[in-house]
């Protein structure tokens, strides 16, 4: 087991790249707390270490991760700089590790249950925009159950029946009508927007949702709490984010170690292919775009149950869309998304603390994640290549 | 050897929307034997196959299993009936590995959950080396070659304990020495009692490798008789139905100064395959030569790039003298080239648009079409008027949309199209692919004349029977080299063997 | 698509091709364009309001035909019923000539209509910007990024260069704007141009940045937030100057009356119409659209009708938003920035206008009108609830941008018929 892992490890010039994005990473890091080097040198000679050992791996072929160790050093260089610029106390302030961390997990729990949706619809050759709307309806229906019901594993439940039914919708018109996806899932965005919006004005009228609604509760872990640093940070997480670890977990299982996710790669590949060895392929995709509204559905039910615990139209925001460059950013696999949904949850942390120190910097931020999927597509950091038949209907001969 | 079909298929009957693809088919396999399926394009023989594999459900007619009635309403019915099939276009996903695309829906399981990798591959592996089939089962689809692809898409059949295989035309994407080969294996698959249905529309390879032939035509079967004996005189009439006019009418060709100069091209595809490595020919006005070979060695990208589809790594390409090398495709067509491009459907028609506005495809931009960027619609349909009565388009007016037409007259546009521009030199590549026999000797006939109207007319095709019957001189491409030159009298056997590499000599 | 024989021909099928994410949308316009009448848009839009009907009517008991009409009125397209004998001035003269319609200040009916008017200036313009990259074979889903950067131009060039003559100043706001949109979607028509990355992805992801950016300049302690006394907390722009605003030609200027961008909608919809149809620019558009590969065999650069047909469609929704901040909204606020969606809307406008000129100046009428006439402020409160009716709105243009994908399947009957007539006729 051991040695399976250990060969995985990067060797070689992928090992270099990926030293090279540490040392970016630490070009950044050296000018915070706890450190706070007052000088920018040691930044921006770390940044040029960074940005030769990113130049390096290039040469030797490894373009994505070395132009990622480039990217890292550059922004090192340009974040630490900046870092040692402003007063002590306006960092003390903005960067508490800890803290950080621990919304960092909270902002990208939601990013990562739509994320494990989109993967699934998309792996199996229908591509999903309608994330957004099935997370607002989930994000709705979640807590409208827990209130009526008042028990938030109902108010999940809820959740997730509403995600898949929007879902079988957006299934049923791209898989059998053959409508455009794109087309489709648009309008699954606008249908969640005009049903929770109307559920909720004519629910709750102008009050808002009731502040004692059932909350998912958090997992208190006792033995941590006396931890250095990991323990403000794990020990009293949400139920859901503990949820949202395994459920990256579990659709890396089911996509590349059984047999149903080798089948549901075939149909996104190669649908006709996977028809003629008598995998049915409307079937597959049902169940994978159900299975995607659902998880999305569970994502909003954390931000509207387990995260804010209130709802108010739109409270998505744009959520779904960040989920979507997520699968994109991580290339349609479960850990290099889950991977983004952090990094995207840590941008989005770090844009909720930022304003303490300047508001204008902070709103910048949230742009990070649209930046970022724009370059990724791009192809300027690696290329990221769809599932061969992603978007194309599939007709039955 | 038991005489008890072990399939049988009983008036069958397929329509598809406006034609009757199968009419009243009735075909039976004998236990051991290679069944050959012989028809012309569009007979109806694919058709038919899909109807047995569960692909399309007939209106009318029974498939029978060792004597079995059998309802064949999905791919699975047909696996699980014992029929394995090998599909003109692999069924096989290029980014997974052998093993993976063999065990694809029958995967060997661990703890009834987990995808066993490593059994599906020794298993792969002891079924490859049982057959001699040399298959690395870790290798990923597409890194290997086709005719190993079409190895692994037997084993996908032999993995599911198939006893009747369909192979539909197998050897089209095949070198000869692959497709003698497949032979080889075909041969030891039918001693160890598997019965094969070859589909093809190939005279010789159907006489070499079949026991009986079935002969399809326009939908109906036509006869089924031994191959022992069978002519490719006597099938060839069978496929048509009539006598077939090999040699198209024309006279000696008088070649003027050289149109179409191509000095020492290379180009690289885009996955950075080398496909034209020093490719030199000159094409003179009034004379047509033919460029033959095995598909797959280079012609596409030679054309690419001469029409400036595609960019060149080094040498030079001259239409009329002018150095078009690297140039636009724009530039190229300025230049004086007219091309038929080998898909009409997806380069050469827009098929949504009307005819007129394809007609203007290359003018729409100068005089008369349009003056300073303003187009004038009717100034099309009147120029188009003309164009579709001068080349007998049959099937609508200048506003009709292309798709609505037949392949031959679609072809048509085409053709007065680029012969409309009076070009200097004309690329035909497969002019004829896919059409009956009224339209392939309208398009002969046409490229003929146009030779006689003194354009320098560079043909290429897969076709060896057009290629020697149109050409006044042939030249054999082989891995994008020019390998062979010869005289229209050559016989198909010494151009077989310049094709697939042998007797190799550089011309100048 | 459909069900024919295989084709020809001994390639290997590879369906990999790199950077192609939902490569459908040249087929889908083809069929949309292909679709003549008017019989299918209008049973999906009649199918939408039903569905729409039957919520009303489940969630609150109220009669959905009573509130239709409310909306009908809120929207004053029931000025257009109420003839009489009436007169109206001619410009630039004192003459009045008769006229069948009340056009003073009198009419509830053309206060607001008025309103649905400006917000039709804006639809028809989002819903060109979508069209056009339909027709070169894109999905410009971008139009709300491109709309909000016109509109961030606009402010700021209609708020700055005091002094400019007002004729002048207007002309550079618009332009400046326009051209402003025309850069933001052409990065996009860049992006698939030159390493085929995916519009829809890219310009989702465009529409994003164009939001935060507009926050940022306008947010607190942004660098174009106002600089009114006491402004420092207030998320807001300058004012217009007073010289850049549009002159309001029908209507009380201070009570948003109509302004003369609903000229500039109504021109560029000919613009349109005539690019497409009658400039070999708009010829090189439709054959990219509906088929690259022949196009580029043709001789005509597909990469450059990707940029520029991108750059086309973002210089309407550029207009869009410079139109709306020179002619009624004067500023622009952070809020305004976040709940503004007209651009998305216009992407429903395109669709059921099937994307030609005449099919996006009706529905950009239908939906203007259902905004409009389901706000607070033109919906009777007595008779529904305009938050309410509100929702009701999105939930219709959700079932009809939902309907329209389904159409595709009627049409798709529909050819079937006709082709197999067309097979029948040739053999």
């Amino acid at each position: 087991m051991i040695e399976r892992l250990l060969a995985r490890l990067p060797r070689g010039a992928r090992a270099v790249a990926v030293g090279g994005i540490v040392a970016g990473l630490a070009a950044f890091w050296v000018a915070l707390p706890p450190l706070h080097l007052r000088t920018p040198i040691p930044s921006i000679l770390i940044g040029l270490a960074a940005l030769a050992l990113g130049g390096y791996a290039i040469s030797r072929g490894v373009k994505r991760l070395g132009w990622g160790a480039v990217v890292a050093g550059v922004a090192g260089i340009g974040l630490g700089y900046l870092a040692t610029r402003s007063s002590v106390d306006h960092l003390d302030q903005v960067v508490v590790w800890s803290a950080l961390f621990a919304a960092m997990l909270r902002y990208a729990t939601p990013l990562a249950f739509a994320a494990m949706g989109g993967i699934f619809s998309e792996r199996s050759g229908v591509t999903n925009i309608g994330l957004e709307g099935m997370m607002l309806s989930g994000a709705f229906f979640g807590i409208f159950a827990a209130d009526k019901l008042s028990s938030w594993p109902l108010g999940l439940a809820a959740a997730a029946l509403s995600g898949a039914l929007f879902a079988l919708v957006h299934a049923f018109f791209a898989i059998h009508l053959r409508a455009d996806q794109i087309v489709g899932g648009f309008a699954i965005n606008f249908l969640a927007l005009g049903v929770t919006g109307y559920l909720f004005i004519d629910t709750y009228a102008g009050e808002g949702t009731p502040p004692d609604v059932p909350e998912i509760p958090d997992v208190h872990l006792s033995f941590l709490e006396g931890w250095y640093f990991v323990g403000p940070i794990l020990g009293q997480l949400n139920l859901m984010i503990w949820l949202a670890f395994a459920t990256v977990l579990l659709s890396w299982l089911v996509l590349f170690k059984t047999p149903i996710g080798l089948r549901l790669r075939a149909v996104g590949e190669h649908p006709r292919a996977a028809d003629t060895v008598g995998i049915s392929v409307y079937r597959t995709r049902y169940a994978a775009v159900v299975l995607s509204g659902a998880l999305a559905a569970l994502g909003g039910a954390y931000l509207s149950i387990g995260f804010v615990n209130s709802f108010n139209q739109n409270m998505t925001a744009g959520r779904g869309f960040i989920a979507l460059a997520v699968v994109i950013c991580g290339n349609w696999r479960p850990f290099q998304a889950a991977a983004f949904a952090l990094l995207f949850g840590f941008s989005s942390a770090l844009a909720q603390r930022l304003p303490a120190y300047s508001e204008s910097a902070a709103v910048l931020f949230q742009a990070l994640p649209y930046v970022l999927t724009l370059i990724a597509v791009a192809g300027v950091i690696g290329r990221s290549i769809p599932p061969a038949a992603v978007g194309r209907p599939y007709k039955k001969q | 050897m038991d005489e008890r079909p072990v399939l049988e298929l009983r008036g069958i009957t397929k329509r598809f929307p406006g034609i009757v693809a199968n009419d009243d088919v009735s075909f039976d396999l004998r236990p051991g034997e290679v069944h050959a399926l012989l028809g012309e394009n569009g007979a109806g023989k694919s058709t038919l196959m899909n109807v047995l594999y569960g692909l399309y459900t007939p209106e009318e007619g029974e498939i029978r299993i060792k004597g079995e009635p059998t309802r064949m309403s999905s791919p699975r019915d047909a696996i699980d009936a014992g029929i394995g099939m090998v599909h003109q276009h692999f069924m096989l996903i290029p980014v997974m590995t052998v093993a993976e695309n063999i065990v694809l829906a029958n995967e060997p399981t661990r703890e009834k959950v987990l995808l066993d990798y490593d059994v599906a591959a020794q298993r792969v592996r002891d079924l490859s080396d049982t057959f001699k089939f040399r298959i690395d089962p870790n290798a990923r689809v597409e890194d290997i070659t086709v005719g190993q692809q079409q190895r692994v898409e037997i084993l996908k059949a032999l993995y599911r304990n198939a006893d009747i295989l369909i192979l539909d035309e197998p050897t089209a994407v095949l070198t000869p020495q692959e497709a003698q080969e497949l032979f080889e294996i075909l041969g030891t698959l039918t001693r160890e009692g598997m019965s094969i249905i070859f589909i093809s529309h190939k005279l010789n390879e159907v006489t070499e490798i079949a026991d009986r032939i079935t002969v399809l035509r326009r939908g109906k079967k036509i006869e089924t008789l031994p191959a022992a004996g069978a002519t490719e005189e006597s099938l060839a009439r069978l496929m048509v139905g009539r006598e077939v006019l090999l040699r198209v009418e024309k006279g000696a060709s008088t070649p003027t100064e050289p149109l179409l100069q191509i000095e020492d091209l290379h180009v690289t595809d885009d996955r950075g395959i080398e496909k034209v490595r020093g490719l030199s020919v000159q094409v003179h006005g009034g004379e047509i030569v033919g460029i033959a070979g095995v598909d797959g060695n280079g012609q596409t990208e030679l054309i690419d790039a001469i029409a400036g589809l595609m960019g060149s790594d080094s040498g030079r390409v001259l239409v009329a003298g002018e150095d078009v090398t690297n140039e636009s495709a724009k530039d190229c067509l300025d230049a004086g080239l007219g091309h038929i491009p080998e898909d009409r459907q997806r380069r050469g028609l827009v098929l949504d648009f009307s005819l007129a506005e394809n007609l203007a495809l290359h003018d729409y931009d100068s005089q008369p079409a349009s003056r300073l960027g303003w187009l004038f619609p009717k100034r099309l349909v009147a120029r188009a008027q003309g164009l579709l009565e001068q080349f007998d388009v049959r099937g609508g007016g200048p506003q009709t949309h292309a798709g609505g037409l037949s392949g031959g007259n679609q072809q048509k546009v085409v053709l007065a199209r680029e012969i409309d521009r009076n070009p200097k030199v004309l690329i035909a590549a497969q002019p004829t692919r896919g059409l009956d026999v009224g339209a392939i000797e309208f398009v002969h006939r046409r490229l003929v004349e146009e030779r006689d109207e003194g354009r320098a007319i560079l043909l290429v095709s897969l076709e060896l029977d057009e290629i020697l019957s149109l050409s006044d001189r042939i030249l054999v491409i082989y891995e994008g080299q020019i390998v062979g030159e010869f005289a229209p009298g050559v016989s198909e056997e010494e151009l077989g063997v310049a094709m697939t590499g042998g007797g190799r000599k550089e011309v100048a | 698509m459909t069900e024919t024989p295989p084709e020809g021909g001994g390639k290997v099928e590879n369906p990999r091709q790199g950077g192609d994410y939902a490569p459908s949308v040249a087929a889908r316009v083809a069929v949309w364009h292909k679709a003549g009448g008017i019989a299918v848009p209008l049973l999906t839009t009649l199918l939408a309001f039903f569905i729409g009907g039957l919520v009303v009517l489940a969630t609150t008991g109220k009669n959905p035909l009573t509130t239709y009409k409310a909306i009908f009125e809120g929207s004053g397209l029931n000025w257009f019923l109420e003839v009489g004998s009436y007169e109206i001035g001619i410009p630039w003269t004192e003459s009045r000539v008769w006229f069948p319609w009340d056009t003073s200040f009198n009419s509830f009916a053309a206060l607001n209509l008025q309103q649905t008017l400006i917000v039709y200036v804006s639809l028809v313009l989002t819903g060109l910007a979508v069209a056009f990259a339909f027709r070169c074979g894109m999905f410009n889903i971008g139009g709300q990024g491109q709309y909000l950067v016109g509109a961030i131009v606009a402010v700021w060039i209609g708020s700055e260069l005091p002094g400019l003559p007002g004729l002048l100043h207007i002309l550079v706001a618009i332009v400046a704007g326009a051209l402003s949109g025309a850069v933001f979607a052409g990065i996009a028509g860049f992006l698939k141009a030159t390493v085929g990355a995916h519009e829809v992805i890219s310009t989702i992801m465009l529409n994003y940045v164009a939001l935060w950016v507009g926050v940022f300049l306008f947010g607190l302690g942004g660098p174009l937030q106002n600089d009114n006394v006491g402004g420092e907390s207030v998320p807001v722009s300058n004012d217009v100057l007073e010289e850049s605003k549009l002159n309001v030609f029908w209507g009380d200027p201070l009570l948003q009356g109509l302004h003369v961008g609903f000229f500039v909608a109504l021109a560029a919809l000919v613009v349109y119409w005539i690019t497409l149809n009658r400039t070999t620019l708009g010829y090189e558009v439709r054959a990219v659209g509906f088929n690259p590969e022949a196009a580029r065999y043709g001789g005509i650069s597909v990469a450059r009708n990707y940029v520029l047909a991108m750059a086309i469609s973002g210089t309407f929704a550029g207009l869009a938003g410079t139109l709306d901040i020179l002619g009624w909204q004067f500023r622009l606020n952070t809020n305004d920035i976040f709940i503004s969606s007209i651009g998305f809307v216009g992407i429903a406008v395109a669709l059921l206008g099937r994307n030609t000129a005449i099919g996006v100046a009706l529905s950009g009428l239908l939906f203007a009108a259902l905004l409009v006439g389901t706000s607070t402020r033109n919906l009777d409160p007595e008779i529904f609830r305009p938050e309410l009716a509100s929702n009701l709105t999105l939930l219709i243009q959700g079932l009809v941008v939902l309907f329209v994908g389904a159409d595709v399947l009627i049409l798709y009957l529909f050819g079937i018929r006709r082709r197999a007539r067309q097979r029948q006729a040739r053999t």
